[in-house]
């Protein structure tokens, strides 16, 4: 690490690394500069020029991105003539952009519309008749399309695809006017982050299949949470929103940055496994492939639990909550039964790769390590109580709380998925994180620690 | 991949690499030997370039969008390059393109092409054509043939 030096911004003095950029402090210190192309992931490109600052003793203004912090160096990054600067730029950025707004899906968190609050409010010189046309959809693969008409050439996808994936699918072709974003003619972008690109566009350039139009941001509500996908924890924001009338539902998991783990990204199945949460869900209690009610599915299970004594196994997915599996393994000691949490099943080096995801596709997997549970297969039980573990196990008789629907005539119980309760996960490099609770159904399924109070009641 | 750089262009790529610190360096006039070998740089010119320069197709691709004078498509037509930079505009580039639309050639719209004392000015088969009026214009495409 090198020395630590003084500079003064505004008048303050703060404390930088010497050589670091001075972007970092401005953001770092929440000093206002406008920005489009710096990432903190993809570093400085410099081609927006939006960051200006004043720095004493330089002739012109200079881009805050690109600028190495030196001691006892003095930036001045709110006088009117730096103000000016960014007005100025910022109406350069929007002479041919179509100002869609009304049917954009960024809207909201969006770079351009909240700068141009900041520091444009200018009416525009050039006619939409007069911008340049371009391309406003464009299918570029994995789920992203492009308005190339809303782009403002930052080129921090272009940059994701050459300094993250290393697949460089994405380019700016052409030149002036003409320059845009592409794939070469035939082919696609086509790896499995692609989607990260869509959250890195500042602007409404890229925006997902998968979520656009469905749902102004606005009315969203995050809640903190970790990806389900694998055991390498990523941290997401969970995006929902209960409409009038209707449900609580999801509308699109997104990364949310954490050094220690994932930093800015997710994989995209990741990001996309929010719609298992949402479709198949098991709703009722059955039992034989019958809708019971939940007086006669209690009866049903303590006749299974006393026909049973003294031959049931308890069977725990590494999914759930390390709350959870601890209450299942103090539950499970208290009627007497074995314990159960195999994690073959979620072995998948098929999955893996070197940046972010894990062959070992269960969330809580290093709980599982931790509590030292056992990991075989269940053998000669007589019944088996399984708390969503995905194998199928062969026994006399089978209870199973369940996220899902399954094809089965034992007694299935229908439980909360993760967004629908909290609790911690353990990743698989033992890193303990939490998950907020994200969604409220109307008619919410029973959490597994209600479910243990409802049997044993 | 069809495309094959003929055996006076790979010599030449080996000459040339040695003046070069990379290999990246050689994407220009890898795009121009393919340009004049071919008429045209294919998809597959451009993914032999990158192989032979180790560097990204997309990248090459960049390059060769960036620059007017390369040309990405075949043509059975004469190729007429066009500037439509300041100094031809000023002295009357839009007429030359108004009298080359009464002919059968392929018009390209190019950045300044380098000779702007003397505008407006065309460009074919690597020739330049100066101070051109409509008249010259008719004569000059005439003579091609
Ligand atoms: S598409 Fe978005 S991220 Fe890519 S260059 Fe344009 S504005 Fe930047
Ligand atoms: S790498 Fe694993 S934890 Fe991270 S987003 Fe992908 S599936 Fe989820
Ligand atoms: S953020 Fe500094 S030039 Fe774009
Ligand atoms: S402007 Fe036409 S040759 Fe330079």
């Amino acid at each position: 690490m090198s020395e630590m030096i003084e500079i003064i911004v505004d008048d303050k003095t703060y404390r930088a690394e010497e050589g670091s950029l001075l972007i970092d402090l401005l953001i770092r210190e929440e000093i206002k500069v406008p920005y489009f192309c710096y990432h903190e992931s993809l570093g400085a490109d410099g081609n927006c020029r939006m960051c200006m600052v004043e720095i004493a003793g330089q002739k012109r203004p200079q881009i805050a991105c690109d600028t190495l912090v030196k001691s006892g160096m003095e930036v001045n990054s709110k006088s009117t003539k730096i103000e000016k600067v960014h007005t100025d730029i910022l109406e350069l950025e929007l002479i041919n952009h179509p100002v869609d707004c009304p049917t954009c899906d960024q809207a909201g968190e969006c770079s351009l519309q909240d700068l141009y609050m900041d520091y444009g409010l200018h009416d525009a010189k050039v006619t939409i008749v007069d911008k340049v046309k371009h391309d406003k959809k464009v299918d570029l693969g994995s789920n992203v399309m492009l308005d190339q008409e809303r782009c403002v050439l930052c080129a921090r996808c272009t940059r994701f695809t050459d300094k993250i994936t290393h697949t460089h699918e994405l380019g700016i072709i052409g030149r002036g006017d003409e320059a845009k974003v592409s794939t070469m003619p035939g082919r696609k972008l086509d790896n499995p982050y692609a989607m990260n690109v869509v959250d890195l566009c500042p602007v409404g350039a890229l925006t997902s299949k998968d979520f656009r139009f469905h749902q102004r941001v606005w009315f969203l509500q995050s809640a903190e949470s970790i990806c389900h996908g694998c055991a390498k924890g990523c941290n997401i924001y969970i995006d929902h929103n209960k409409m009038k009338y209707q449900d609580d539902v999801i509308y699109r998991f997104r990364p949310r940055r954490n050094d220690a783990v994932n930093g800015f990204y997710i994989c995209d199945e990741g990001r996309l496994s929010y719609k298992e949460l949402e479709t198949n869900r098991l709703e009722s209690m059955l039992y034989d492939g019958v809708v019971v009610d939940e007086h006669e599915a209690i009866a049903q299970y303590k006749s299974l639990l006393t026909q049973y004594q003294g031959r049931v196994s308890v069977v725990i997915d590494a999914n759930l909550y390390s709350e959870e599996i601890e209450a299942i393994v103090a539950y499970a000691e208290r009627i007497g039964a074995k314990v159960f949490a195999p994690l073959e099943c979620y072995n998948d080096p098929s999955f893996a790769d070197d940046m972010l995801k894990s062959a070992q596709r269960a969330a809580n997997y290093g709980a599982i390590v931790k509590m030292g549970l056992e990991t075989n297969m269940p053998s000669d039980a007589g019944l088996i109580i399984n708390f969503n573990h995905p194998t199928h196990f062969n026994a006399e008789a089978e209870i199973h709380f369940s996220t899902h629907k399954q094809e089965s005539n034992a007694l299935l119980l229908p439980m909360a998925a993760f967004s629908e309760n909290s609790g911690s996960l353990i990743n698989e490099v033992g890193l303990e994180q939490w998950c907020e609770k994200a969604v409220e159904k109307n008619s919410p399924a029973p959490t597994v620690l209600s479910w243990l109070e409802k049997v044993e009641g | 991949m069809s495309f094959c750089f003929n055996d006076a262009n790979v010599a030449k790529i080996e000459a040339l690499k040695k003046r070069y610190p990379s290999a990246q360096a050689l994407s220009l006039p890898c795009l121009w030997m393919v340009q004049y070998q071919e008429g045209y740089i294919s998809l597959d010119a451009i993914d032999v370039i990158a192989e032979v320069t180790d560097t990204p197709a997309m990248e090459i691709y960049r390059v060769a969008t960036f620059y007017t004078m390369f040309h990405l498509e075949p043509t059975t037509q004469k190729r007429v390059l066009v500037c439509k930079t300041l100094s031809c505009k000023l002295c009357g580039s839009d007429a030359v393109l108004e009298q080359l639309k009464k002919h059968d050639v392929l018009v390209e719209h190019v950045e300044c092409l380098g000779s702007c004392g003397t505008a407006p000015v065309m460009q074919i088969d690597d020739v330049n054509y100066e101070n051109l009026t409509p008249t010259k214009v008719d004569a000059i495409v005439e003579g091609l043939r």
